[in-house]
């Protein structure tokens, strides 16, 4: 692979989150300039630890920033039956000894932005809390990206609420932000995530990889498995892994262009990513390509493969 | 088998009409007794729709009161759709003019009489906004129980259409909306999951209009007009909304059916009107509608042939 494209990625570390990462660490296509830690799955103190605990398995020195500590104007809430206690899946890495910038993620990130002249990437796969305040406090960022990979929402419904899903909930106002920012958007939502699930039988194969990513994940993915099996799915959900894979392999995917707004004053709507894809009405703005469906079988294949590639 | 007394409440509207047809059908046929027939604004202004109600009416030969209802949402300001009925409301052929009287009483009047005079449980089939059926729930609490079930076309678990999130009939008056799928009463939703299935395609409307009887050129030019609508937002025929919630008594083996807890967006930028449904059983509330999400879409334009046919 001849050219790399700059990537920051902003995570609530959190499960998926930490598989999505090691997986964007593996591609050749991707260099990581920078990370931030978002409040989301777990409380900030947890996703930044978690994050930087994760340069120990990576072997890699990406600087880790801290992001928000709450959501934009709401109360925070936490998820620790589908992550742990910790965030991680109750497994613990040691930490890297080299201590953190102290610049706060939206300067981080902006400057980023500003160095890379256009071609950084970005990847959310948290609550959109730390890119809404990157937004507002920097109104041209949005125009210096390019490209905005998100999971987040479902286009039929949503997983936390009857209408919502985790990240979209847990800080609407932001989303909201976000996806009137005018950055260019691909959104990776329930509709595709959930199409792939990884089985027992498949978290121990890729426990015998015979590397420290292999048990790694394995550990880590069993209180994410036990919640799934609980509700009656089939293997544990890997959210965060798709934005990833969509910038290594888009063509894996079905996108759609489509108008999404985010419910943030709805009572039982709240956070909703409302799409105009399957309504006569239409939106009379498209900002956003949407990936609705996936061809399993190689995305499988093809995380199976960078997994085996890991440390 | 018993006939099973209905109230049909509506804003005719092409596939209001169509309905009602099919309600007409079954009750010669000995499925239904037709006690009322009930006008609520909606397609298009009440005026519109109360008279396009005595029309239909008199040509299908339907014997029931024709009252009207409610001139405008219980709470919202009054929205009309008629770029898809036309400025009547029910835009194509010429129909006769009323040969019957509207009813004295309003809606929620009639409704009321009729169900304490019904010695079994009266089903509701609503096909525009739930005014008129909020109305009563609101007035009449104590006739609850005397109401059997609802069947009411309206909602989308998964999209909208007259915004991106909500349907027509529930976005018009969603608080009426609200209290009937609050009202603990059974539901049976068709919305725009299985609506936007429910397609009569253009060489069903060349079998209707060969059925030859005095409703069959009727129906067929309501078809025509309704698809040319449609067709120009991409749809292979002409959208059977409102019949599916009268198909669904008559024929349930047609229909796949969900139970799910449904609650209806009263505020909201963008989600007004929506019908949220727990399909993950997330909130931990028990089902209080039946959601029709799919159907036989061939057995079901059969059986509106057929159901024209009977009007010879």
């Amino acid at each position: 692979m001849s050219e790399k494209y700059p990537v920051w990625m902003d995570v609530d570390t959190g499960t998926d989150d930490a598989f999505a990462l090691l997986v964007l660490h593996q591609l050749d296509c991707a260099e990581i300039v920078g990370l931030s830690a978002v409040s989301g799955n777990t409380p900030l103190e947890n996703s930044f630890r978690n994050t930087r605990s994760l340069k120990t398995l990576m072997k890699a020195d990406y600087p880790v920033y801290r992001g928000a500590s709450k959501p934009l104007f709401r109360e925070p809430h936490y998820v620790p039956e589908v992550h742990g206690e910790n965030g991680m899946g109750d497994v613990n890495l040691p930490l890297p000894e080299k201590e953190e910038p102290e610049k706060a993620a939206w300067d981080a990130l902006c400057e980023a932005a500003v160095k890379y002249g256009g071609s950084l990437t970005l990847i959310a796969t948290g609550p959109l809390t730390n890119i809404a305040t990157a937004f507002l406090k920097y109104p041209k960022l949005p125009g210096l990206l390019k490209k905005i990979l998100i999971m987040g929402g479902g286009t039929q419904e949503g997983n936390i609420t009857p209408a919502a899903e985790f990240n979209m909930y847990a800080d609407p106002d932001a989303a909201k932000i976000v996806f009137k920012a005018g950055a260019p958007i691909v959104l990776c939502p329930l509709d595709v995530t959930e199409r792939v699930r990884l089985t027992q039988e498949e978290l121990q194969e890729i426990k015998g990889y015979g590397n420290e990513a292999g048990p790694f994940l394995y550990e880590m993915l069993q209180k994410p498995l036990q919640y799934h099996l609980s509700i009656g799915n089939d293997g544990a959900e890997l959210h965060d892994c798709f934005p990833v894979l969509y910038l290594a392999c888009p063509e894996l995917f079905d996108t759609e262009e489509a108008g999404v707004a985010v419910e943030t004053k709805g009572g039982i709507s709240l956070g909703k990513t409302v799409t105009d894809l399957y309504s006569d009405k239409q939106f009379d703005f498209r900002n956003a390509l949407v990936a609705l469906d996936v061809d399993r079988e190689a995305f499988k294949k093809k995380l199976k493969e960078l997994i085996r590639q890991m440390p | 088998m018993k006939r099973i007394p209905l109230i049909l409440d509506g804003d005719p509207g092409h596939d209001d009409a169509i309905a009602w047809l099919l309600a007409e059908a079954g009750r010669r046929r000995g499925s239904f007794d037709i006690k009322a027939v009930t006008t609520v604004g909606g397609n298009v202004t009440l005026d519109k729709t109360t008279y396009n109600a005595l029309r239909i009416c008199t040509l299908l030969g339907l014997p029931a009161p024709v009252a009207k209802g409610a001139e405008h949402p219980l709470t919202a300001d009054l929205m009309n759709a008629p770029s898809v009925h036309g400025e009547s409301g029910l835009d194509g052929p010429a129909l006769p003019e009323p040969g019957i009287e509207l009813s004295e009483l309003t809606a929620v009047e009639l409704m009321v009489k009729v169900l304490k005079e019904s010695e079994e449980p009266v089903t509701i089939v609503s096909t525009g906004p739930l005014t008129n059926t909020a109305a009563l729930l609101l007035s009449h609490p104590e006739l609850k129980s005397r109401i059997g079930r609802i069947s009411l076309m309206g909602g989308g678990i998964g999209f909208g259409n007259w915004t991106p999130a909500a349907e027509f009939n529930i976005l018009v008056d969603p608080e009426a909306a609200d209290v009937v799928f609050r009202s603990g009463l059974p539901l049976i939703m068709a919305g725009l999951d299985v609506t936007e299935r429910a397609l009569l395609q253009p060489e069903d409307f060349s079998r209707i209009k060969e059925l030859n009887n005095p409703v069959s050129g009727i129906v067929w030019q309501w078809l025509e007009f309704f698809y040319e609508f449609h067709r120009k937002l991409g749809y292979a025929g002409a959208p059977m909304h409102d019949p599916c919630a009268v198909m669904v008594l008559l024929h349930p083996e047609l229909f796949t059916v969900r139970d799910y807890y449904v609650e209806i967006e009263t505020g909201g930028e963008y989600c007004r009107g929506a019908t949220i449904a727990d399909k993950r059983r997330v909130t931990g509330r028990e089902p209080n509608a039946k959601c029709i999400m799919d159907l036989d879409r061939d057995g079901f334009a059969d059986r509106i042939i057929e159901a024209i046919g009977e009007f010879t």
